[in-house]
């Protein structure tokens, strides 16, 4: 029985969804000990300690509220600080990070500063007596390390949505706490968050991605996919390397062995035949659907759910699907 | 067949050598890099040049010379040594003794010696082993990747103090007058208007005492210089492609396997080749000549039909194909070399001067040799202080005075005898002139370049690959690591009156899918190019292009 | 403007991996290897501010053995100015390991700006840079794609999940490159000839203890096959379906 310390991402006065995924992992990992406690540490600007009943529903037992008018952007420093403050104090067997862009950042500085190690991108963990077994991504996914630490404590940083945050209502006790230094005297200081980027969302970042080839016979036709992008919301529109050749997309929007790598939750691909150049820019999306009017193209061997037909008939008839299924949302 | 009898002669259709672009007579830049002696290519027979030079300078040095300092070069266009070297390949290992008397074969970068040996004729079902032809034996010899033989060349080298220019390609030669001063390398970062774009790196110029073009298969300078100079052949150079795959297998192969026949045309030459490299590792190709006799005729794809033969498929199916590449070899033998090899500033060694002995399939150990005789020369002549033709001519020399023309001059008109008759007629001559040491039917048989054999138009056949045992063109350049930028100008200068004929030939000419037939046009990806060649014997022209571009072998 | 970049020597990726005897570590037979492309990316800014700067000198530092010599003659060819090799048999996984051994080299060099690339492909754990900087008490920015450096002050961006941080710093700071930040240059025919000629230095790499250890490497499991869910516009709602109910993302 040991408890674990979790760190709650968050940006603005919003928790992000990795941050309950962090609880949801230092959940398990406090139940597999034998039932220890999480303490979740929330670190944020006035309004942050609302979202405190919300940690507690994901299965924090005690939340630690580090509200600061100071920290209404992340501040690397305070939340070194306050974060390996906070664990070297607690006695804890374990610490949960995310490996966000934040969490990235995080994670080993505050290892480092309690002179421990620190794996990124878990997969998934274990314990094993006085050692915590995690699985951890190498060789930009083509080789799966099993790690083992044996550090105490263990600082680990969970791949985002290898484990969906569970609802598991626990005490969630609010202690409120201060910083460990004044944000005023951090030496790096965030000074501006910009959202998004301009609406266009960056091929590489977005979740879903619609590419199209030269199944669309032309540029024009261009507009199937972008209309499916938008019936999305949080799609990015990619192209193939014949069509970029043939000056219907931009290069930037090429995806494939020389141009884009991406690696959405979800990858359409319309009128693609699947030549493995483009295969190598793709392959690793979470969940791949092709149409395509060709049964025996080889991106049907890559997808996950393909629908033979005509792009022209099945992309209008799924862009209305995803806008029904998207209004009920 | 109706139309069937429509012919199309490649060379109608091809542009001259831009000799223009290829020799230059302004001076170099007055920030030229300075070397004493450069090799134009880090293959077997730059590195090998490289190597002996180096040592030759330096025990000159030790012995109280006057040499001093001399700086070697080596000019490399591939991103990295050996990215761009593919080859069989059982390697004689005559040469790279010779160059390192101090080590014993286990310390050579060779896979496994020659075990079992097996000629097979194949039919498109059946495999009927015949008696291995003398010219073919092997036994003694070793199996080898020549990119790793060309890595280690480089660590040698490296370390005896040459100066290795990984990624850059010389694009031109400079004149001054009659004499060859030095070269200047391709520029990188060019947009596709070829205009300096983002990352441009402007072209360097190198002047040498001596330049040595060991440029490999059809060398854009090495035929440039040629032409310039007017060195004539009695016979043209003639060529034939290469399509070579490396596979991890399950099941071991146990000998080396050569197979004659099927699927290669009756009339065409042309063979196929299997090595074992490791226990799960078996390196195979279909090697057959460019002078084929239809627009249809695709080295590739007879490569990829001779997988489904149970020979292979056997041992194939269930392995996985690892890494994939092409390259033309120069066939044309003894009549087919340049009268001379050398000239004021300069030397040509190796498949740039074309010593290949085909009966064997053999150059590495020739590349290595010509190499080494050029490094003594330039020796020779930097101590002399003349490094004019007359001091080079020494090179030549040497090379007459062994078993380089030795061997070609045996086997003089081997593959001569494949122009001009079928498959088994040639094959019996062949085998008479093996027996009687080229003496038979000794006088030169004549024979034409590549492009001035007069295609069939014959549509082609389908083939669907299924991409776990045979691979389309887009899938296999892919298997090359080739990771050329999109955006890079064009290298490849298409000719005149490129018909929808042409443009079919040309789809099945190129191994890597530069061309393809799109209705009546031609649409050309140059960024597939993995520099085989072969586009520059029968189709567009090649021309040196951005370093660092093309394939990236690393086992080949 | 002293500026220290740390660089590591990593295989290339575009090939299939295969696990070596020893279980723990990749088989090398074949592969080929180079500077880590985010490694390249933080060279090149140091280069870019030693264009600016003529009286900068730039240090780049690899740990592990000699062959990494290589690398840091790569990063001498493009045009920084003397190396250091902190020599070791290999290169732990344990992040922490590595940033001790830098960090101890790094202190006493009185380095204005010491760069890292965000991350190295092969261990993939992107914690080098930051512990360091944490172990030697400088400000520190991961993984900017912007840099502006004025008046002993800097201002980098940052990009996020939907988002950019613009952030400040003073001098000495440490900082690590993502990509976007530049193109590296390639080094020039006359950078080869001069980084033969450059100091390099090689010293014993003092690695900590080791905490955390690969025990095992494996192959992910191959993607299992996809299956065709119908055909034409019929087959959009089960399709639709099964984004929902099976793939969860729609």
């Amino acid at each position: 029985m040991a408890n674990v310390f979790a760190f709650v991402e968050t940006r603005g006065t919003d928790v992000r969804k990795v941050g309950l995924e962090a609880v949801t992992a230092a959940r398990m990992l406090a139940d597999k000990s034998g039932g220890g406690e999480v303490h979740a540490l929330l670190l944020g600007p006035p309004g942050i300690a609302a979202k405190a009943a919300q940690v507690g529903q994901y299965g924090a037992d005690a939340v630690i509220v580090v509200e600061h008018a100071g920290l209404a952007n992340y501040s690397p420093e305070v939340a070194t600080a306050t974060a390996a403050d906070r664990i070297k104090s607690g006695g804890y067997r374990a610490a949960v990070f995310s490996t966000s862009a934040q969490g990235r950042d995080l994670a080993p500085r505050v290892a480092a500063r309690l002179g421990v190690s620190v794996v990124t991108d878990v997969l998934s963990f274990e314990i094993e007596g006085d050692t915590i077994v995690v699985r951890h991504p190498m060789n930009i996914g083509k080789v799966i390390a099993t790690i083992a630490i044996t550090a105490k404590p263990a600082i680990i940083a969970m791949r985002p949505n290898v484990i969906a945050p569970a609802q598991n209502a626990k005490a969630g006790r609010v202690e409120n706490a201060q910083p460990s230094i004044d944000p005023a005297t951090a030496r790096v200081k965030v000074i501006e968050t910009r959202q998004g980027g301009g609406g266009k969302l960056d091929l590489a970042e977005a979740p879903v991605v619609i590419a199209g080839g030269r199944g669309l016979k032309a540029a024009e036709n261009f507009k199937l996919v972008e209309d499916l992008a938008s019936a999305f919301g949080n799609a990015a529109v990619g192209a193939t390397r014949a069509v970029t050749d043939d000056g219907w997309r931009p290069h930037s929007d090429q995806i494939g062995q020389t141009g884009r790598l991406v690696s959405p939750e979800l990858y359409i691909a319309v009128g693609i035949s699947g030549a493995v150049q483009h295969l190598a820019g793709m392959r690793t999306s979470k969940t791949i659907v092709a149409v395509n009017k060709d049964k025996d193209a080889p991106i049907f061997k890559v997808a996950d759910y393909g629908i033979v037909g005509d792009v022209f008939e099945v992309i209008p008839a799924l862009t209305a699907a995803v806008r029904e299924a998207k209004k009920h949302h | 067949m109706p139309g069937s009898r429509a012919k199309l002669l490649p060379s109608a259709h091809q542009a001259p050598l831009p000799l223009e672009r290829l020799i230059l007579t302004e001076r170099p830049d007055a920030e030229a890099v300075p070397m004493d002696v450069l090799f134009v290519g880090g293959g077997p027979a730059g590195l090998a040049g490289a190597i002996a030079l180096a040592r030759l300078v330096k025990a000159d040095n030790e012995a109280g010379g006057d040499l001093g300092d001399v700086q070697i070069g080596v000019l490399e266009k591939a991103g990295a040594l050996g990215e761009h070297s593919l080859s069989g390949a059982v390697v004689n290992p005559i040469a790279i003794r010779a160059l390192f008397p101090e080590l014993k074969d286990k310390d050579f970068p060779f896979r496994a010696p020659v075990g079992g040996e097996r000629v097979y004729f194949l039919t498109e079902s059946r495999a009927v082993r015949i008696p291995t032809p003398p010219t073919m034996q092997n036994h003694g010899y070793q199996i080898a990747s020549l990119c790793e033989i060309v890595r280690w060349l480089g660590e040698k080298a490296e370390a005896l103090g040459v100066n290795i220019f990984t990624g850059f390609p010389a694009a031109s030669l400079f004149a001054e007058g009659q004499r060859v001063i030095g070269v200047r390398t391709a520029p990188s970062g060019l947009a596709r208007t070829g205009d300096p774009g983002s990352g441009y790196a402007p072209p360097t110029d190198i002047t040498a005492q001596v330049t040595v073009l060991a440029e490999g298969t059809r060398g854009a300078l090495a035929q440039a210089y040629l032409e310039w100079q007017k060195v004539a052949s009695d016979n043209p150079q003639i060529f034939a492609l290469g399509v070579k795959e490396i596979w991890e297998t399950l099941k071991p192969l146990d000998a080396v396997v050569h197979t004659l026949g099927w699927p290669v045309p009756k009339d065409c030459f042309g063979g196929s080749f299997m090595y074992p490299m490791s226990r799960n590792l078996v390196a195979l190709g279909l090697v057959v000549g460019l002078d084929y006799k239809r627009t249809s005729d695709d080295v590739h794809e007879m490569l990829q039909r001779m997988k489904l033969h149970p020979l292979f498929r056997d041992l194939l199916e269930s392995g996985e194909m690892v890494e994939w590449g092409a390259k033309t070899i120069p066939e044309g033998g003894y009549y087919a070399l340049p009268k001379r090899r050398h000239g004021d500033g300069l030397m040509i060694v190796g498949d740039s001067a074309g010593f290949v002995e085909v009966a064997s399939l053999k150059g590495i150990h020739y590349a290595m040799q010509s190499g080494m005789f050029a490094a003594r020369a330039a020796f020779d002549a930097l101590k002399k202080k003349d490094t004019s033709s007359a001091s080079l001519k020494e090179y030549d020399a040497m090379v007459e005075g062994s078993f380089i023309a030795k061997d070609l001059y045996g086997r003089r008109n081997m593959r001569l005898a494949f122009q001009e008759s079928n498959f088994y007629v040639a094959g019996l001559k062949a085998g008479l002139m093996t027996v009687t040491g080229g003496a038979l039917l000794g006088g030169k048989i004549t024979s034409h370049p590549d492009a001035a054999v007069a295609r069939q138009v014959t549509p082609p056949q389908p083939f669907v690959p299924d991409g776990k045992l045979t691979f389309s063109k887009l899938d296999a350049v892919f298997k090359s690591g080739n990771a050329t930028r999109d955006d890079i100008p064009s290298h490849l200068i298409v000719g005149p009156d490129i018909t929808p004929e042409v443009a079919e030939l040309y789809t099945h000419m190129c191994p890597a899918g530069v061309y393809e037939r799109d209705g009546e046009r031609l649409v050309v990806s140059p960024a597939n190019c993995i520099d085989c060649k072969a586009t520059d014997v029968i189709g567009p022209r090649w021309t040196p292009k951005e370093g660092g571009s093309g394939p990236k072998y690393r086992q080949m | 403007m002293k500026i220290a970049v740390c660089v590591k020597r990593v295989p290339d990726m575009d090939v299939r991996f295969r696990i070596g005897a020893d279980n723990v570590s990749v088989d090398e037979a074949g592969l080929k290897f180079d500077i880590n492309d985010f490694d390249a990316w933080a060279v090149e800014a140091a280069l870019k501010l030693k264009d600016k700067d003529a009286g900068s000198e730039v240090t780049v530092i690899s740990l592990g053995p000699d062959v990494v010599q290589e690398t840091i003659r790569k990063a001498l060819s493009m045009g920084a100015d003397r190396g250091i090799q902190l020599k070791a048999d290999k290169v732990p996984f344990d992040g922490l390991a590595v940033a001790k051994a830098l960090s101890a080299e790094l202190k006493a060099g009185g380095y204005d700006l010491i760069l890292f690339g965000k991350m190295s492909p092969d261990s993939s754990n992107g914690v080098v840079g930051p512990m360091s900087a944490e172990l030697l008490g400088l400000p520190c920015v991961t993984a900017i794609s912007s840099l502006e450096i004025a008046a002993g002050k800097g201002t980098a961006k940052r990009e996020l999940e939907g988002a950019q941080e613009i952030v400040e710093f003073p001098l000495p700071a440490v900082l690590t490159v993502d990509e976007g930040l530049n193109a590296a240059r390639l080094p020039s025919l006359k950078g080869i000839m001069a980084a033969k000629k450059k100091p390099l230095e090689v010293k014993p790499a003092q690695l900590g203890e080791p905490q955390v250890t690969v025990r095992k490497l494996e192959l992910p499991p191959e993607r299992k096959a996809g299956r065709v869910v119908g055909e034409g516009a019929a087959a959009v709602p089960e399709l639709v379906r099964l984004l929902q109910t099976e793939a969860k993302v729609l």
